[in-house]
């Protein structure tokens, strides 16, 4: 890679670090550094609520799936609107009104403590191995793309992260944010440039093309309880996970309680749903320009170059056969993608679409070799980018593009570790531990916390390859209770509800998603959210509600 | 404190009213996109 990339990158790491740390400058007292006293401007935080949701996988995995599957993915987040419409009139003004550190605290003034360790435990559990998988997939891809080692890899990402997070609180987190949404909005722009100045083919062809491959379908209305993109998962399953991500998990909770009022808590929130949609949709449509352009510029077999090296060394009579197959091919698809440009009939349409069928089974011959020579899969998606940029950007924009992959793995994990600070220490240290010291000692506790969870997210990083099994169980473990946790939210706005009803609702909610998941493993995690937070509600209803109102009491 | 708060209640709602408008013609670019190029 060129040097002045090099140098684009370790100013940009050098740039955000000192960001972060000179914003440690002011914060002595607790309510400082978790909650930067509730005194941040509504689009700071609405700012850091689109860089914490937009992490390295957005930026890497999102593009490769509009390049291989185009734009239905952007079903996935039609429910985020509407559930930020529903979260600004009904928890930010329960949660920002209540002075609360965590979203978890409230559910001990309404209902008990059992019901607010129990729910801050699930969520240290899993954002904790989430945040280590965060760190692991960018670098195993920078790995893959630059023969670094893991461990380096790791490093880069984790700890100047560490450091500005640790030092800085939730300061440093959201206006760093602020300048990664940035970084990563005007590289994304960039490379939309750079794509449209290569392709051969002017847009309106190119977009022809995009649709003939069936890349521009964007609406799926069919009704599908085991596929997570149509519009009705994404709906109705899209809107119960975002209700639960962004209304119970304190990574995001966080952010809105540093808001200035609760008007401004709603507005940040709203800001988000304003952009996602646009956001993600011109993320898949740079994937989409990386298919147009890859049919007029031969593209590599396999992605990941660290597997093509290996299959091109260790089956190279195989590999050569499928690669004859595939140039062969690749050229045929060539000539029909230009006359599509040229006459867009229903002839050239079915001829370019058989040629794109052909293609499409080569390459699943080859990722079955890579796959029975490396003994890992392949996950050849999250390649086409990173090949795309290092291939064919300009010099100073590969820095850019990578700057940016680096500014949405931070953004995502210092909003984490200062999460998993909070809770760890006003959650469970200050309520189990020490409920009476400083705000000195708390804060030096925070900044403890903080450095741990770097450390234990950066060494599941590590072991992220032997630990995969592991990882997916707890994600798996995850998907359990996301809904659940949002069904006790939701019956503790229910007037006169229980705590012991929200404790075995939130038991049942989970009992009742495992029984979903092992009973019809083929159901969409998205319908977990949903059964999850259904289940919690009408058990907690079932069991009875008080005579006075528990509001009234506290 | 009272302007204050009505300010942010007239931000709030204007935001509301703008993310509504914006979600409309996200929505309608994309259909016109698949409609118009998916043959």
């Amino acid at each position: 890679m060129h040097w002045l990339n090099w140098v684009i990158v370790v100013a940009y790491l050098g740039w955000v670090t000192w960001d972060g740390v000179r914003r440690s400058h002011g914060t002595k007292e607790l309510e400082g550094y978790f909650l930067a006293n509730r005194s941040l401007p509504w689009w700071a935080v609405g700012l850091s609520v689109m860089a914490t949701q937009l992490s390295a996988i957005t930026m890497i995995g999102t593009t490769g799936q509009g390049a291989t599957d185009g734009m239905r993915f952007i079903q996935f987040y039609f429910g985020l609107p509407i559930a930020m419409v529903i979260l600004g009139v009904t928890l930010v003004p329960f949660l920002h009104g209540a002075r609360v550190y965590t979203a978890y605290e409230y559910l001990e003034r309404r209902f008990d403590a059992k019901t607010r360790s129990l729910t801050a435990f699930l969520f240290l559990l899993s954002r904790g191995m989430s945040c280590g998988a965060i760190i692991s997939a960018p670098a195993i891809v920078f790995s893959a793309v630059f023969g670094w080692s893991m461990p380096l890899s790791v490093a880069i990402i984790g700890i100047p992260t560490v450091i500005y997070t640790m030092i800085g609180g939730v300061q440093a987190v959201t206006w760093v944010d602020v300048k990664q949404m940035f970084i990563i909005v005007g590289a994304v722009l960039a490379i939309v440039v750079v794509l449209l100045v290569k392709i051969p083919v002017g847009p309106a062809d190119a977009l022809a093309i995009a649709g003939a491959a069936g890349r521009l379908r964007a609406f799926d209305f069919s009704f599908s309880l085991e596929n997570t993109y149509t519009f009705w998962s994404g709906i109705i399953g899209g809107t119960f996970l975002m209700l639960s991500y962004f209304g119970t998990d304190q990574s995001q909770v966080q952010r809105y309680l540093t808001a200035r009022s609760v008007d401004e808590a709603r507005s940040s929130l709203l800001m988000s749903a304003y952009w996602k949609i646009p956001l993600q949709a011109l993320i898949l449509m740079v994937g989409i320009l990386v298919f147009v352009f890859y049919l007029f510029q031969r593209p590599p077999l396999l992605w990941n170059p660290a597997h093509e090296s290996r299959v091109r060394a260790e089956a190279p009579a195989e590999f050569a056969s499928l690669e004859s197959r595939f140039v062969n091919e690749y050229t045929a698809r060539q000539m029909a993608a230009n006359n599509l440009a040229s006459a867009s009939d229903s002839a050239a349409v079915a001829v370019f679409r058989a040629h794109e069928r052909q293609i499409g089974d080569i390459r699943t011959e080859a990722l079955a070799l890579a796959n029975r020579v490396t003994g890992e899969p392949s996950r050849d998606v999250n390649y086409v980018m990173p090949r795309f940029v290092l291939d064919y950007l300009p010099v100073g924009l590969v820095g850019l593009f990578i700057a940016a992959v680096l500014a949405a793995a931070m953004s995502s994990i210092a909003a984490e570790l200062n999460s998993l600070a909070t809770s760890s220490v006003i959650d469970f240290y200050r309520r189990w531990v020490r409920a009476e010291a400083t705000d000195a000692h708390f804060l030096t506790v925070g900044k403890i916390a903080t450095g741990l969870w770097g450390l234990f997210a950066c060494g599941v990083a590590l072991y992220a390859a032997s630990l995969g099994s592991l990882i997916e169980v707890v994600n798996r473990f995850g998907s359990f209770f996301y809904g659940s946790i949002l069904g006790v939210f939701l019956l503790a706005m229910i007037p006169g509800t229980r705590g012991w009803g929200a404790f075995i609702g939130l038991i049942a909610g989970m009992a009742t998603v495992a029984t979903v998941a092992f009973g019809a493993p083929s159901v969409s995690f998205l319908w977990h959210n949903v059964v999850g937070a259904v289940t919690v509600v009408i058990v907690g209803l079932l069991l009875g509600r008080s005579r006075t109102p528990t509001s009234a009491r506290a | 404190m009272t302007d204050r708060t009505n300010a942010d209640r007239r931000l709030f709602r204007r935001t509301l009213a703008r993310v509504l408008a914006m979600q409309v013609v996200a929505l309608a670019v994309l259909w016109l996109l698949q409609t118009s190029f998916t043959p």
